[in-house]
C-alpha cells in the first residue's frame, strides 16, 4: 500500500540516520520472517488490564499491540496522510455534526465472523458505555448503521477534529462482537480477536504478546511478517543490550540521548516526526506564578538552544507553541513570544519578588524530562531564581496536579491534532485538572478551534491561542519531542525506516507494512 | 537459655571473657592490618568532607550544559562530567558526604535503638523479651522495601526519609544480635556474681553487658555500612532515594546505569570508590575481630 | 555445666523423660504461636502503611482523565470509602476463607496473579540461594583450610566486589559479557520449566547470579571467619589435632557442621530482603514474577496485590526462621539440655 521508497530522510526529521545508501533493490520488502519488538515497561510495555479496546486503560500507550491485533479504521501515515484501513472513507455533513464512516467490505475477523457496519456500531456503542476513562469524549446524540457498510455518528455540537482524534481513540479498534459475547469480557481481554494483520497466539499480560500472521487479512500480500512478538523490557540499556545480543529487532521509544548516539553505530535510528512539545506548565492560580511578571521572568530566563545542542545533540527542534513539525497547524515561531533575555529576566525577578522564594519544579521520572529540568534549574539560578527539583512517578504526579499544590511542572503538551488526547486542552483548559490556566478567552479559542471544520480556520484559531498564551506568559514551550525507534538494519517499514508523525508521544507503526529486506 | 537464638556472630559459648589466644605473628603486622584500612577510610571521609572547603572544586550541581558529557581527564574535570554538565569529581566528594552520612546514621541508629532493644530483651527476659522479640520478628518479616517505597512516595524522597526507611532494615538485625549476645552473657559466672553482690539491673547492663556486646555489634555494623550504601543506591534506582540533582554514590550509579554501555565511567567511578570503602570497612572489621577475640 | 549433666549416670532416662514433655516441644509450640502473631502483625502493618499513602486510590486507578463522578463511583464499588477497620476486617476475613481479594487495578483474583507470577520469582530466588550457598560453603571450606593464603586473599577481593557492586549494574554487565559478547545466555525473557527445562535454567542464570553474588559474598566471608575461629580456639579441635586427626577431616566433620548453624540463621534472616532484590532484577531481565509488579502496585495503591505478595513472603520468612530455631534447638546438645525457657 505504501510505496517504500529508499529510506531517505524526510524533511521533517532533523537527525534521522537511516540505512546507508543502498540501492532500491536491497530495500525491497520480502515476505516472511519473525520479528520481536521491545516495549518499555514504563509506558508501552504495560497492559495489566488486557487488550480489549473498551477496557484497556493503557490503550494509547499500547497502540502498537492494539494496531497489530485490530488494525485501525483510519491510519496516520507518513507526512500526516490519513490512510483508510478498515474504513474506506468518511464524510462530514450537517455543519460538522454528522460523521458518516464507510466500512470496508470483504473483511472477516480472525474468528471467521463478519466485519461490517453492525460490528462497528456494536463496538462504538460499547465504547461509549464503558466505564473506562479511555472512552471517547464525543458529544454523541446517536450512533446508527443506516446501511450494512456505513456507520453514522450524530453529535450535538460540531467537531472538526473528529477524524483526527480517531487515531487517539479506542473507537479506532474494532473487536469481534461474537468473540466478546462468547468468551466474556475478562477472557477476551487476554485473548483478543480482531481483524488486523496479526492474530493472538499467546498473551502474558505486561510481559510477552505473541502474534502470528492473520491468514484472512483483507489486504492481499500483507502482512509481510509471519510472526510478530512484543516483549516488555526494563529500560533503554536493557533493550539496547538485548538487541545487540540479537534477541530483538526493534525497540520503540529510546530516549536516553547518549544511548541513541551509540545505537546509531549498530542500528538504524529514526527520530519520528514530533508533534508533542515539552513545555513548562505554570500554576497561575497560586503564588508566585499568579503574577504575570514572574511568569515572564521564567520565559526570559530560559535559553533552550544550548540544552538542545549539548544534551540532546540537536535531535529535537525548538518550539514556541504546542505544535510540532509532525503535526497539523505547525507554527514554529509565535508572534510576541518572549525569548531568552537574561538582563530582562533579572529585572523581572526583582520586580516580581520571584528571587525571594524557592520554586518547586516538578517533572516525571524519565531521562529527557529529568535532564531538561536539571539544566533549567541551573540556567534560572544564574538570573537569581532558586528552585528545587522533584521528579515523580506517574501516580504521584497525578496526585500533585489534583491537589493543586504544584507551582511548575515540566510536561508534554500537544498531539498530532492539538484537539486530540494530551493535546493543548489537557494542559491549558480550565476544566482539566492538569491545567495551570483558568482563562475563559483561551477556553473559547480552544473549543472553537476544535469545533470548526475547515483546516485553515482551525489552524488560524490555534495560532491565535498560541499567541494568547505567549502574550499572557502562561507557560514557555521548549522543544518538539519524538522518541527514537531503533531497528536492525535489514528491517524496513513506516515508523521504522520512515518517520511517522507521533500520535501521542509515539507514532503508530504500521505493522502490516513492516518487512525484512534480505 | 533454651530459647536463645543462635546468630552467626554469637553462640552460647563464644562470648567468653577469656582473653584471646596470643597470636604467633608480630604485633606490628597486626597493627598494620587495622590501621592501613582504617587510615584509608579516615582519609577518604576527610577528603569528602574537607577537600571542598580547603581547595576549590566545581559545584556538584548546577553545571553548565556547555560541559555536558565530557570524558575523564578533560581539562578542569578530572573525572569528566555527567550528561547535564556537572563535574563528576566534585559529585564524588559531595556524594561521598551523603553516602557516609546515610551509612553512618542508619548504622548508628541501628546500633543505638536495636542494641538497646536487644539488650533489654535479652537481659530482662519474660514479657519484655516476648514483646520486643515479636516486634523485631515482624520488622524482619515485613518487607522493608514496601515501607521504604511508601515513605518515599508519601513524604517525598529526601536524605532523611531514606535514612528512616533504611533503619527498618538495620534496627531489627542489630536487635537480634544484641539480644543473642546478651542472653549468652547472662549465664556467665561474673554476671551471677554481679547480681549477687547487689548491683542493680541498669548498672549491670552498662558496666558488664555493654562492653562485651559492643565488639560484636561493631563488627556487624561495619559490614552493614557498605550494605546500607548499596541499599540507598537501590532506592535511588527505583526513583525513591536522594532526589535530583543532589548526588550520592548510590544515586550516581543508579543514574549512570541508564546509559551503561555509552558512558561506563559514570558507573565505574562511583562503584570504584564504593568498592574501596566496603573493602576497607571489612578489613577494619576483620582486624577488630582479631583483637577483641570474638567471631 | 550443661554438658556435664548429660554425662551423669541415668542420662538416657532423663533424655527420654525430657523428650516427651520436653522444652523442645514446648519451645516449638510457643514458637508456632509466636509465628502466627508475627504473621498477623506483618499484614496489619502493611495495611496501615498502604493506607497512609497520600493520594486518592480511585483517582490513581482511573488515571488522568477521570471525572469526579467516575472517581466517586469507583470508590463506592471498591469499598474505598469505608473506614480502615472495616476494610482490613473484610480483607482478613477473606483470607480465612481462602481468598486474597481482587486487584483494584483490573479485578483479577490476587490468587490467580500470584499463581502465575510466584513460581517465577520462587524459582529465581531458589536458584540464587542454592548456587550462592553451595559455592559459599565450598569456597569457605577451601579457604579456611589455608587461612591467609592466596585463595583467601582472592576470595576476599571477590567478596568485596560482590558486596560493593550494585545488583542492577551487575545485571547489565553480565548481560553485556555473557549475552552480547558471547551468547551463552539470553539477555532477557523467561521460559517456563514445563516448556523447556534447559532454556528455563539458562533464562534464570544471569538473574540468579545478579542476586546470588552479594549473598555468596556475605556467606563466604562469615562462614570463613566462623570456621577459622573454630579451628583456632575450640578445645575439642585442639584435642582432635593433638590426637593426630587429619586437617581436612577436622574441617569437614567438625568445624563446618558447627558453623552451619550460624549460616542457617543468617539465611533465614536474609530471606525477607530478597524481595527487594527481585523487584530490581526481574524488570531488567523481563521476568514475569512478583517483583515485576510490586513497585507498580504500591504506586497504584493496589492494596490486595501488595498484601498478597507480602503475606506470601512473610509466611516464607516466618516459617524459615521457625524451622531454623527448631532445628537449632533440636540439634545443638548445648541448647537441648539448657535451662528451661521462660
Amino acid at each position: 500500500m505504501l510505496a517504500l521508497t529508499a529510506a531517505a530522510c524526510s524533511s521533517t526529521s532533523s537527525s534521522s540516520t537511516s540505512s546507508s545508501s543502498s540501492t532500491q533493490a536491497s530495500t525491497a520488502p520480502h515476505a516472511g520472517g519473525s520479528l520481536t519488538v521491545f516495549e518499555w515497561n514504563g509506558y508501552s510495555g504495560d497492559w495489566p488490564a488486557g487488550l480489549d479496546p473498551a477496557t484497556n486503560i493503557n490503550g494509547a500507550a499500547t497502540q502498537s499491540q492494539m494496531n497489530a491485533i485490530y488494525g485501525e479504521l483510519f491510519e496516520l501515515g507518513p507526512k500526516g496522510a490519513i490512510i483508510p484501513d478498515l474504513a474506506t472513507g468518511y464524510s462530514i455533513t450537517n455543519g460538522g455534526k454528522t460523521i458518516t464512516l464507510d466500512i470496508r467490505q470483504g473483511v472477516t475477523f480472525t474468528d471467521g465472523t463478519a466485519f461490517n457496519g453492525a460490528a462497528v456500531l456494536w463496538n462504538i456503542q460499547r465504547d461509549l458505555k464503558s466505564t473506562c476513562t479511555c472512552k471517547p469524549t464525543w458529544m454523541v446524540t446517536s450512533v446508527t448503521s443506516p446501511s450494512p457498510y456505513t456507520v453514522q455518528i450524530n453529535l450535538s455540537a460540531p467537531d472538526g477534529a473528529f477524524i483526527d482524534q480517531i487515531f487517539d481513540s479506542i473507537a479506532d479498534w474494532i473487536a469481534s462482537p461474537t468473540a466478546v459475547q462468547k468468551m466474556g469480557e475478562k477472557a477476551f481481554a487476554v485473548n483478543p480477536v480482531g481483524a488486523g494483520p496479526f492474530e493472538v497466539v499467546s498473551d502474558t499480560l505486561s510481559s510477552v504478546l505473541v502474534l502470528k500472521k492473520n491468514p484472512t487479512y483483507w489486504q492481499k500480500g500483507r502482512p509481510y511478517l509471519d510472526n510478530l512478538t512484543f516483549k516488555t523490557v526494563g529500560g533503554d540499556e536493557a533493550a539496547y543490550e538485548a538487541m545487540l545480543a540479537g534477541e530483538g529487532q526493534v525497540y520503540e521509544g529510546m530516549s536516553t540521548p547518549s544511548l541513541i548516539k551509540q545505537a546509531a553505530s549498530h542500528f538504524n535510528v529514526v527520530n519520528e516526526s514530533p508533534s508533542t512539545v515539552y513545555d513548562l506548565q505554570l500554576n497561575t492560580l497560586t503564588p508566585p506564578f499568579n503574577n504575570a511578571k514572574a511568569r515572564q521572568a521564567i520565559y526570559a530566563a530560559t535559553n533552550i538552544q544550548p540544552i538542545l545542542s549539548h544534551i540532546f545533540a540537536n535531535a529535537y527542534p525548538t518550539a514556541q507553541g504546542f505544535t510540532g513539525p509532525g503535526g497539523i497547524c505547525n507554527e514554529p515561531t509565535v508572534p510576541g513570544y518572549q525569548g531568552y533575555d537574561p538582563t530582562l529576566a533579572k529585572t523581572l525577578v526583582q520586580q516580581s519578588g520571584l528571587g525571594s522564594v524557592t520554586i518547586k519544579l516538578g517533572t516525571i521520572q524519565n531521562p529527557v524530562a529529568e535532564e531538561t529540568t536539571e539544566a533549567l534549574q541551573t540556567e534560572w539560578a544564574s538570573v537569581g531564581i532558586k528552585s528545587t527539583i522533584a521528579n515523580y512517578p506517574l501516580a504521584t504526579l497525578i496526585a500533585q496536579f489534583v491537589s493543586g499544590k504544584w507551582q511548575s511542572m515540566v510536561q508534554t503538551a500537544g498531539a498530532w491534532d492539538p484537539a486530540a488526547g494530551v493535546g493543548v486542552g489537557f494542559r491549558f483548559e480550565s476544566t482539566s485538572p492538569f491545567s495551570g490556566v483558568h482563562n475563559t478567552t483561551l477556553n473559547n479559542l480552544l473549543n472553537q478551534a476544535q469545533a470548526v471544520t475547515g483546516l485553515s480556520q482551525r489552524c488560524a484559531l490555534y495560532n491565535q491561542a498560541a499567541a494568547y498564551i505567549a502574550q499572557n506568559y502562561f507557560g514557555p514551550f521548549y522543544f518538539a519531542y519524538a522518541p527514537a525507534n531503533v531497528a536492525v538494519k535489514n528491517v524496513v517499514g513506516p515508523g521504522i525506516t520512515e518517520p511517522l508523525p507521533t500520535v501521542v508521544v509515539q507514532p503508530a507503526i504500521l505493522w502490516e507494512d513492516v518487512a525484512y529486506t534480505s | 537459655m533454651a530459647a536463645s537464638l543462635p546468630d552467626l556472630l554469637v553462640t552460647a559459648e563464644t562470648a567468653r571473657t577469656r582473653p584471646p589466644r596470643a597470636r604467633a605473628t608480630a604485633g606490628w603486622a597486626r597493627a598494620l592490618r587495622l590501621w592501613v584500612p582504617a587510615g584509608f577510610l579516615i582519609l577518604l571521609a576527610a577528603a569528602c568532607f574537607l577537600w571542598p572547603q580547603i581547595y576549590p572544586v566545581p559545584k556538584p550541581v548546577g553545571g553548565s550544559v556547555l560541559n555536558a558529557g565530557l570524558p575523564p581527564l578533560s581539562p578542569g574535570h578530572i573525572f569528566g562530567t555527567d550528561p547535564v554538565g556537572n563535574d563528576v569529581f566534585s559529585r564524588i566528594l559531595y556524594g561521598g558526604q551523603v553516602s557516609f552520612e546515610v551509612g553512618f546514621a542508619v548504622t548508628a541508629i541501628g546500633l543505638l535503638v536495636g542494641g538497646l532493644l536487644g539488650m533489654t530483651a535479652g537481659y530482662w527476659g519474660g514479657a519484655a523479651d516476648a514483646v520486643i522479640s515479636r516486634v523485631l520478628d515482624v520488622l524482619i518479616a515485613f518487607p522493608a522495601l514496601v515501607l521504604a517505597l511508601a515513605i518515599a512516595e508519601g513524604l517525598g524522597p529526601s536524605e532523611i526519609h531514606v535514612i528512616w526507611a533504611l533503619c527498618v532494615f538495620s534496627i531489627p538485625a542489630t536487635g537480634r544480635i544484641a539480644r543473642s549476645a546478651t542472653l549468652a552473657l547472662r549465664e556467665q559466672t561474673f554476671m551471677l556474681a554481679a547480681r549477687l553482690s547487689g548491683t542493680r539491673g541498669p548498672r549491670i547492663l552498662l558496666r558488664h553487658v555493654l562492653p562485651n556486646v559492643v565488639p560484636q555489634l561493631m563488627t556487624f555494623a561495619l559490614l552493614g555500612f557498605g550494605v546500607v550504601i548499596i541499599l540507598e543506591g537501590a532506592l535511588s534506582y527505583l526513583g525513591l532515594g536522594i532526589p535530583l540533582p543532589e548526588a550520592s554514590w548510590g544515586s550516581m550509579i543508579a543514574q549512570g546505569q541508564q546509559a551503561l554501555t555509552a558512558s561506563p565511567d559514570l558507573v565505574l567511578i562511583p562503584s570504584a570508590f564504593l568498592f574501596a570503602t566496603v573493602m576497607s570497612l571489612n578489613l577494619v572489621g576483620d582486624a577488630l575481630r582479631e583483637r577483641w577475640g570474638v567471631r | 555445666m550443661a554438658v556435664a549433666e548429660g554425662l551423669r549416670p541415668g542420662a538416657r532416662t532423663e533424655f527420654a523423660r525430657r523428650a516427651l514433655g520436653s522444652p523442645t516441644f514446648r519451645l516449638a509450640g510457643r514458637r508456632v504461636l509466636a509465628a502466627i502473631a508475627v504473621l498477623w502483625g506483618v499484614t496489619f502493618l502493611t495495611y496501615v502503611v498502604m493506607n497512609l499513602l497520600p493520594g486518592d486510590t480511585a483517582q490513581l486507578l482511573l488515571g488522568a482523565n477521570a471525572t469526579p463522578a467516575e472517581i466517586h463511583q469507583l470508590s463506592i464499588e471498591l469499598h474505598l470509602n469505608e473506614p480502615f477497620w472495616v476494610r482490613y476486617g473484610n480483607w482478613l476475613g477473606g483470607v480465612f476463607h481462602g481468598s486474597l481479594g481482587a486487584s483494584l487495578q483490573n479485578g483479577e483474583n490476587v490468587t490467580t496473579i500470584l499463581g502465575a507470577r510466584l513460581p517465577v520469582t520462587a524459582e529465581l530466588l531458589l536458584y540464587a540461594f542454592v548456587v550462592s550457598l553451595v559455592l559459599a560453603v565450598g569456597l569457605a571450606v577451601l579457604v579456611a583450610r589455608w587461612p591467609n593464603g592466596i585463595m583467601d586473599r582472592l576470595s576476599l577481593v571477590v567478596s568485596m566486589l560482590g558486596l560493593s557492586v550494585a545488583p542492577y549494574v551487575l545485571a547489565l554487565v553480565l548481560v553485556y559479557l555473557f549475552a552480547v559478547k558471547v551468547q551463552w545466555f539470553p539477555a532477557l525473557g523467561y521460559t517456563s520449566l514445563s516448556t523447556n527445562p534447559v532454556e528455563n535454567i539458562k533464562s534464570l542464570t544471569l538473574p540468579a547470579i545478579s542476586i546470588g553474588l552479594p549473598l555468596f559474598a556475605v556467606y563466604t566471608r562469615l562462614l570463613r571467619a566462623d570456621i577459622v575461629e573454630q579451628l583456632q580456639r575450640e578445645d575439642y579441635i585442639v584435642t582432635a589435632r593433638a590426637k593426630g586427626m587429619r586437617p581436612w577431616r577436622i574441617v569437614l566433620r567438625h568445624a563446618l557442621p558447627n558453623s552451619m548453624f550460624g549460616l542457617i540463621t543468617l539465611v533465614a534472616l536474609n530471606l525477607g530482603t530478597l524481595i527487594g532484590a527481585a523487584v530490581i532484577i526481574e524488570p531488567i531481565f523481563s521476568l514475569p514474577g512478583v517483583g515485576d509488579i510490586l513497585v507498580q502496585s504500591i504506586s497504584d495503591h493496589d492494596v490486595p496485590v501488595v498484601e498478597g505478595i507480602v503475606v506470601v513472603f512473610a509466611v516464607v520468612v516466618v516459617v524459615a526462621n521457625l524451622l531454623a530455631d527448631i532445628l537449632y534447638a533440636v540439634l545443638d546438645p548445648r541448647i537441648r539440655y539448657g535451662r528451661v525457657a521462660s
